[in-house]
């Protein structure tokens, strides 16, 4: 795979006894970044203000808060196998979906929500593990091996069931039915899930040896840091994230089929790249993955506005995220002449 | 590379072995399992071939196959079952492997007809018939609801609804689309949407909104919302679709954005209608009971095998086989039983009952 | 001027035996012993009729555009990128085709007007990833939501069928007993083959995919190679999607969607990496798609659940990959 970036020993060079990689040039971009993804949103908002200036609502800030919910947990955990230099997990679909229906299953076995919930989690957790057991037993690339998982996982949820329903006097129910400072009830977990995971991987030891683990593995090796171990639980982590989202997908969707849970994965992985998160590893900012999902997940309902036919809005997508990368790497390229 | 040679010493051995016992099986095997017809079949038994759907958001596409099974092992012909993968290439695949079976006959929903003329022209030249559900082709015999009207008789439930309780003053008429289905989902969503028109002559052209709902709750649920933010001034809202599982993702934005104060949906399927879970504003959906229209495609059998080839009826009014859509309202739909329960309360009736009579208390 | 004068080599006679074996260990080895297993199995299950004519054809005609497919988007991987809008590519070719032969315009413009299309989608994917850089599964990526959406966009209805007979009697017709398509696909294979393996525009793209840097101060041009790469990608999907029409008489909106994940599948199982290029050979491609053809087959004639093949495929993927690595190939730290 063509890798962009040139990935220089600089980083221990610079490093810390702590492990990280922080240096100016890197924060630099950071704002650059930030700056640039704000500033197509705003041009969108205002694009379609223009048009319709009803658009500035509370309705379209519970539809877009709405629908960044499930998608921003999930982007989590994809950025988090990212940024640990695992490249890409193709099968968080699986995870969530797994998650969701071992959850309605619980609760239609009339187990406490609790239990649910934490029967939900471990699903997802379980079978970030099974994936990640698999990369690092067989030190196999983790696109094919999830990409392998999330074929196999689809069929075998196909064997698990057909369609799966949430009891609707449930708690979970109510909860995802319900809201919280006038925004739903399901935007804050990921809020939350965004907010914790950025500080941690900013802050604490183990964010920092993720963020080596993908920046330079190699020195991370000599500095003691066990990849297998941090790659394991990376997939596991990423995994138990999905979960969540998984909990909070059977929350909003009363009833929901084994394929539900795919329509997710590109929308994800846009989100994570339109962050500016490498795809080689190393460095990812959380803030803005956040807007990131924002963004996209305010397009559908831009073209609502616009009056638009709904497929415009996955050109719109596509078209988007094509010139955000294209920026990215003349920007790049400039900075490196 | 090279010290694995001795490896592909080994190897080149171990492919021989494998080949040599390879054709022992062959030779010594009958055949394959029961399960299919012997390929030099002229004089074989009776065999039925099933294409089912495939599309992974449709539970009855999985119950038809099952229920024609046991349709076939009652009567102890054989039966060959494969997948239509929602998918136009698959099913042309599938039309091949049906020919090369010899199968006496096919029964198919094959969900992306775009394919259907090349696979009609295969099947003919082949001399199969062909019974198609719901989905019409030239020279097949067509068992189903007649689509266009199932839509007319949802909108029109719908919108004498709207009228005994709003007076036909609506503000907004949703349709949640399925553009992949083609024209399923023209005759569905299109005629409930014309259905509506018609009842309610007034409500302003502007008020008419699609959207893509892809015929799941997820992508419904997903794409809704912007509809629902784009239109704040709409109170009175009604909602069409291509399906329940269309519909309600619908309801559920509605819900979500808090505009389900005045919100009214009629679904098609039935598909969400029946058990603990309904949506508080799915007023009533329309019943095909998808999961029993192999019972009546097996009529068609029947006669086929004993020698008496029913003329070709193959379009939505002259139908083989008409199943009468069920409109039904959510109170009405209460009494109906969940689809595994359907499922088995027909297996276990009288040969010859149809699922309206069994269920259809409208 | 002279050319420089080579070292000389030499050359011992290899008996051809020894190179047969030596051809096993490659990854176009071991799949090809992976479809001799398949074979074997198929045999033992399903009777001789598994390699009836009939039965042959239904493989092979169900194999035969994704095999055109993905040799051209095989390229691109030798070459470094991975294109993931082939599918995609696949599926707007097919709608733009099958519209425009619906009102009526002559379909061997159509045809070049699709291929056209084709070329320009390839090129944008080429100046982004090329021109500027950027990550091509980032650019891909976009590029196939793009074209989805335009396909939903043009078909929204149901779309028309468009039977051409000159067409159907290619995709659908045999000769001797073999689906013409598959004859062309095969054809295509091994030209793909002998141009990897022995001419040097194909050593040129495994050099740039195997190091872009090495490459380059060896004086090729590796944009010049990238480039090349994600057009013919592009234009073996336009033309699958043209022949997608020729075998099905239509194009839904859906058409192609997934392709990309099977043709990568089964490009992986024959050997190809979608994390370094420079490794794979196009035959080693089509053994792939035939062992994934041949199971998807055995499960349908012995009436298996289909969705037992995912599983199955993940599997044999899984354990191609295991294989590559124990081969020497790179392992993931």
């Amino acid at each position: 795979m063509q890798t962009s970036p040139v990935r220089t020993a600089d980083g221990s060079a610079s490093g810390r006894q702590d492990g990280s990689f922080v240096t100016d040039a890197r924060d630099r971009t950071g704002l650059r970044d930030t700056l640039s993804i704000l500033g197509v949103w705003l041009l969108l908002i205002i694009a379609t203000t223009v048009v319709r200036p009803d658009f500035l609502s509370t309705q379209t800030l519970l539809a877009v808060t709405f629908t960044m919910s499930i998608s921003g947990i999930l982007a989590v955990a994809q950025a988090l196998v990212v940024i640990s230099g695992g490249l890409l997990d193709l099968s968080l679909p699986v995870s969530l979906t797994l998650s969701a229906w071992a959850t309605v299953t619980a609760l239609n076995n009339d187990l406490p929500t609790w239990a649910a919930i934490f029967i939900g989690i471990l699903s997802g957790a379980a079978w970030g593990a099974l994936n990640g057991l698999i990369v690092v037993f067989g030190k196999l690339n983790p696109i094919i091996v999830t990409l392998a998982m999330g074929f196999g996982g689809l069929a075998v949820l196909l064997l698990l069931f057909l369609s799966a329903q949430i009891p609707s006097d449930s708690d979970l129910r109510r909860f995802g039915l319900g809201r919280f400072l006038g925004l739903p009830n399901v935007f804050w977990p990921m809020v939350i899930v965004i907010v914790v995971a950025g500080l941690a991987l900013s802050f604490t030891r183990w964010g920092r040896r993720l963020k080596a683990v993908g920046g330079n593995p190699q020195a991370a090796r000599t500095r003691g840091i066990s990849l297998p171990k941090t790659r394991f639980f990376v997939f596991v982590g990423a995994g138990a994230v999905a979960g969540l989202a998984g909990l909070c997908f059977a929350a909003v969707n009363p009833s929901f089929t084994p394929a539900s849970g795919a329509d997710f994965q590109l929308n994800v992985i846009a989100a994570v790249i339109l962050a500016g998160i490498s795809l080689s590893g190393g460095k990812g900012n959380l803030l803005l993955l956040l807007l990131s999902v924002g963004f996209l997940s305010t397009i559908p309902t831009s073209i609502a506005f616009f009056g638009l036919a709904p497929g415009w809005s996955l050109v719109l997508q596509g078209a988007l995220l094509i010139l955000a990368v294209g920026i990215d790497g003349y920007r790049l390229k400039r900075s490196a002449r | 590379m090279t010290q694995l040679t001795g490896l592909g010493r080994s190897f080149t051995r171990g492919i021989a072995g494998l080949a040599a016992v390879g054709l022992l099986l062959t030779g010594c095997s009958s055949g394959s399992p029961a399960a299919s017809a012997p390929a030099s079949g002229a004089a074989a038994k009776f065999t039925v071939g099933f294409a089912v759907g495939g599309q992974p958001n449709a539970d009855w596409q999985k119950l038809q196959g099952d229920v024609a099974a046991s349709l076939a092992a009652a009567r102890g012909w054989g039966y060959v079952q494969l997948s239509n993968d929602n998918s136009e290439a698959t099913a042309t695949t599938n039309a091949d492997i049906f020919i090369q079976k010899k199968v006496n006959i096919v029964m198919t929903f094959n969900g992306q007809p775009a394919a259907n003329p090349v696979m009609a022209k295969k099947y003919k030249d082949a001399g199969i018939p062909v019974v198609t559900f719901d989905i019409a082709q030239p020279g097949w015999y067509f068992v189903g609801v007649d689509n266009a009207s199932a839509g007319t008789a949802g909108g029109t439930k719908l919108g004498e609804l709207a009228k005994s309780k709003w007076n036909c003053k609506v503000d907004m008429v949703i349709s949640a689309e399925g553009t992949s289905s083609g024209q399923i989902n023209t005759w569905r969503t299109g005629n409930a949407r014309d259905a509506v028109k018609t009842v309610c002559p007034d409500i302003p052209a502007a008020a008419y909104v699609s959207y893509e709902a892809d015929g799941n709750l997820t992508t419904s649920l997903k794409n809704a919302p912007g509809v629902f933010a784009a239109h704040p001034n709409a109170k009175n809202i009604l909602v069409v679709g291509i399906n329940d599982q269309a519909v309600v993702g619908a309801l559920q934005a509605a819900t979500q954005l808090g505009r389900d104060g005045s919100i009214m949906g009629w679904g098609q399927d039935g598909g969400l209608i029946t058990g603990k879970n309904v949506d508080p504003n799915l007023v009533g959906s329309v019943m095909y009971f998808l999961e029993s229209y192999p019972a009546d495609a097996f009529k068609i059998a029947d006669q086929l095998a004993a020698g008496n080839a029913p003329a070709v009826k193959d379009t939505g009014d002259n139908a083989a086989v008409q199943i009468k859509p069920c409109p039904v309202t959510k109170d009405q739909a209460a009494a109906i039983p969940s689809i595994e329960a359907r499922v088995t309360q027909l297996g276990a009736a009288p040969a010859g009952t149809t699922a309206y009579s069994l269920f259809c208390k409208a | 001027m002279t050319a420089p004068a080579l070292p000389t080599v030499e050359v011992s006679p290899v008996s051809w035996g020894r190179r047969l074996i030596e051809k096993f260990n490659g990854p176009v080895g071991s799949i090809g012993v992976t479809l001799v297993a398949t074979l074997v199995i198929g045999l033992a299950m399903a009777g001789p009729m598994f390699v009836s004519p009939s039965n042959i054809n239904i493989v092979g005609v169900s194999v035969a555009v994704p095999l055109i497919v993905a040799v051209m988007a095989s390229f691109a991987l030798l070459a470094g990128v991975v294109d993931l809008s082939i599918g995609s590519m696949v599926g707007f070719g097919a709608v733009i085709f099958n519209q425009l032969v619906a009102i009526g315009m002559n379909a061997w413009l159509v045809a070049a007007i699709t291929i056209v299309v084709g070329v320009l989608v390839g090129l944008i994917n080429a100046l982004v990833i090329v021109g500027y850089g950027a990550e091509p599964l980032a650019v891909t990526l976009g590029m196939l939501t793009l074209l989805r959406g335009l396909s939903h966009v043009i078909v929204v209805n149901a779309p028309p069928s468009t039977l051409i007979e000159p067409l159907y009697d290619v995709t659908q017709g045999s000769i001797g007993g073999f689906p013409t398509l598959l004859l062309i696909g095969v054809g295509v294979t091994l030209i793909a083959a002998g141009v990897v393996s022995k001419t040097r525009i194909g050593r040129k793209i495994q050099a740039v995919g195997g190091d872009d840097r090495a490459a380059t101060r060896a004086g090729i041009s590796a944009s010049k190679v990238r480039v090349t790469a994600l057009v013919l990608s592009s234009v073996g999907a336009a033309i699958g999607g043209i022949l997608y029409v020729g075998q099905l008489g239509s194009a839904s909106n859906s058409l192609g969607f997934g392709l990309e994940f099977q043709i990568y599948a089964a490009l992986m199982i024959g050997g190809y990496s979608i994390t370094r290029g420079g490794v794979g050979n196009p035959i080693g491609g089509l053994l792939g798609l035939l062992v994934v053809a041949g199971i998807t087959n055995i499960l349908n004639i012995q009436f298996f659940d289909p969705d037992y093949l995912d599983v199955i495929v993940a599997v044999i993927l899984l354990v191609a990959v295991l294989l590559d690595r124990v081969r020497g190939g790179d392992s993931f730290e």
